[in-house]
């Protein structure tokens, strides 16, 4: 299995006025391609900023990211984003569907924007299928329940085959039942398709879903690590 | 599935899509109206001039094509040396007032029977024509618009003049007077402003016009159809009307350019943390920028065809209200109209969509 994700010392410092807070002190990650990583910690400890990092949406203060063979740290905001629209898809807490778009139109923006909005539409309806979606397509945003909004966000983010998805907090808005089927499905898009995914949470039930598990604390992953899986990767490193 | 963004975006807003729709269409219909209202009042002068049938038109030295504005006069008796010349048929001396009571517009003094040869005559759709000093007639435009019946009273020139006809218009002027009352009024008894001339011929026009320019220096002589392009064309070229009609359009782009502006940057405020979500999903600068001009656009489309839509409207409703005022709603400007409302609406969306375009993800995705 190929390296689909390499952080190398990544540091991120934000400057508050004269006040400079460091966020991540030198994290260094690397994934093995069909991963399922879960990222926890107590707030504030650095995981959004470092999940940011990773997606290619900030850029570290020193450090290295390569995702899937593209070093994305160093570029250029246009570069950053063209392997941000290329390899990565996101899922957040608060779903971020766009509110004046049906399902099926945040399925489809995501499409354009990727540059393949007119081609065939096969794995749309698989995605849709695998997460339940195929009545929801006509809704909006409003008119469906926080699950079923979180599917769709998660529909978004891979139906572009992304090489990582990145989710941020996706059980943090659920009731415990539509937790359990997000997370189910995630692992799901993990088993069938091979997705590797990196997921923040602070739930150590969510947690325990991934094939690995690594902590962190003060801007730093916590030098050990939990083989939650029969899955485990003798050479993933953790510094 | 497919569903656009942008057509989304704008029907997700009825409200202030409608008001910004209206500001801009009120843009355009401020530049249309006001220009058609411009062009009608000249075209349709110029369109009565030449209603009036005459082949010459001689004014004064030191005469103006516009007639409201010319205070030249020469004597009555020119009309008799011009009757004398070779292919003159017949001669109607007019003197031409400027009419401030009631609304603005033109007076003709005429000789009722001079001005009858020269034109061959109103069509009288009620009364006849005038007989006495203090009567008068008038076309059936303005008699509409000032709700004129024959036998009622009307106050010209600060004096009462009786309604003995109303005409069909198209004869110069849309009031005529008795020539010896206007210029009895006016101060200028045996003075007029104007000769309309007729040939015998057609053919005759070139050399009766070279006769006259070789006996009345200085004055202006022209053919009909010269001087109805000329008169067409000093209303347009006036330096007063094009300050005018060149602020009326700045202010109406002025117009365009705040609706939208405000539009888009309210909405662009409002949508911070979709500019983010659009970003995370990899959309370049130029996807976001495009989807907020695109925006503007279709806003400013909406309103293009909502003000043409609107200009005619509101030249039928001033055709029924004031019969008098003339709209020329023309092609050529509709076109200008939408150039004038792409070009507020492109500057107004601009600096919204430009500020989108350079949001920062992380900031965009984290706004409350």
């Amino acid at each position: 299995m190929k390296n689909i994700l390499e952080a190398l010392d990544v540091k991120k410092v934000y400057k508050i006025g004269r006040i400079e807070v460091a966020a991540l002190q030198g994290v260094s990650i690397r994934m093995r391609e069909g991963e399922f990583v879960s990222i926890t910690g107590p707030s504030g400890c650095g995981k959004s900023t470092l999940l940011h990092i990773l997606g290619g949406l900030a850029k570290p203060s020193s450090g290295q990211v390569i995702i899937d063979g593209e070093e994305i740290s160093s570029v250029k905001d246009s570069a950053r984003t063209d392997i941000r629209r290329r390899k990565i898809g996101f899922v957040f807490q608060r779903y971020n569907l766009l509110p004046t778009l049906t399902a099926g139109g945040n399925l489809q923006i995501a499409r354009e924007i990727f540059g393949n909005g007119d081609r065939d539409d096969s794995h749309v309806q698989e995605v849709l299928k695998l997460l339940g979606l195929e009545k929801k397509v006509q809704h909006k945003p409003s008119e469906m329940s926080g699950g079923e909004q979180q599917r769709v966000a998660i529909a978004r983010a891979v139906i572009n085959k992304p090489a990582i998805l990145l989710a941020d907090e996706p059980t943090g808005n659920l009731d415990t039942e539509n937790s359990h089927l997000v997370l189910s499905m995630l692992q799901e898009l993990n088993r069938t398709f091979g997705q590797s995914i990196i997921m923040i949470t602070h739930n150590p039930e969510a947690a325990s879903v991934g094939n690995r598990l690594v902590e962190m604390r003060d801007g730093r992953i916590v030098p050990h690590e939990r083989d939650v899986s029969f899955n485990r990767r003798e050479d993933t490193i953790y510094i | 599935m497919r569903q656009s963004l942008v057509v989304a975006n704008v029907l997700a807003r009825p409200m202030r899509t409608l008001a910004t729709v209206l500001a801009i269409a009120m843009e355009v219909v401020l530049i249309l109206l006001v220009v058609g209202l411009t062009r009608g009042m000249v075209n349709e002068n110029a369109k009565r001039l030449e209603g009036v049938g005459a082949d010459i038109v001689l004014q004064p030295p030191g005469s103006s094509f516009l007639l409201a504005s010319s205070t030249a006069a020469m004597p009555e008796k020119v009309a008799e040396l011009l009757a004398g010349i070779e292919g003159v048929s017949s001669v109607s001396p007019v003197m031409v007032q400027l009419n401030v009571q009631g609304g603005v517009g033109l007076i003709y003094g005429i000789d009722l029977d001079s001005f009858t040869r020269v034109t061959r005559g109103f069509t009288f759709l009620q009364g006849r024509a005038f007989q006495a000093p203090y009567e008068m007639i008038v076309d059936d435009i303005h008699a509409n618009s000032k709700k004129l019946q024959v036998g009622q009273v009307a106050e010209f020139l600060n004096h009462s003049f009786r309604v003995t006809g109303i005409f069909e218009h198209g004869k110069g002027s849309r009031v005529f007077l008795p020539l010896r009352t206007v210029q009895e009024l006016t101060g200028t008894p045996g003075k007029v402003s104007l000769m309309f001339i007729k040939c015998d011929s057609p053919e005759e026009i070139p050399p009766v016009v070279a006769r006259l320019k070789e006996k009345l220096k200085g004055y202006t002589i022209l053919p009909m159809n010269d001087f109805v392009s000329q008169v067409s064309s000093a209303s347009n070229n006036l330096v007063a009307l094009r300050y005018f009609l060149n602020t009326v359009i700045f202010i109406a782009t002025v117009v365009g350019f705040f609706a939208i502006f405000l539009a888009m940057y309210t909405a662009i405020t409002e949508r911070t943390r979709e500019i983010g979500i659009l970003k995370a999903l990899g959309a370049s600068k130029q996807f976001v920028l495009a989807v907020f001009v695109k925006e503007s656009l279709l806003l400013c489309a909406a309103g293009l065809i909502g003000g043409v839509a609107l200009s005619f409207a509101g030249k039928w409703l001033l055709g029924r209200v004031l019969p008098s005022l003339q709209v020329e709603l023309s092609t050529d400007w509709m076109v200008k109209a939408g150039l004038i409302a792409l070009l507020s609406s492109s500057l107004g969306g601009l600096y919204p969509a430009l500020r989108a375009a350079r949001q920062d993800p992380v900031d965009a995705l984290a706004y409350e």
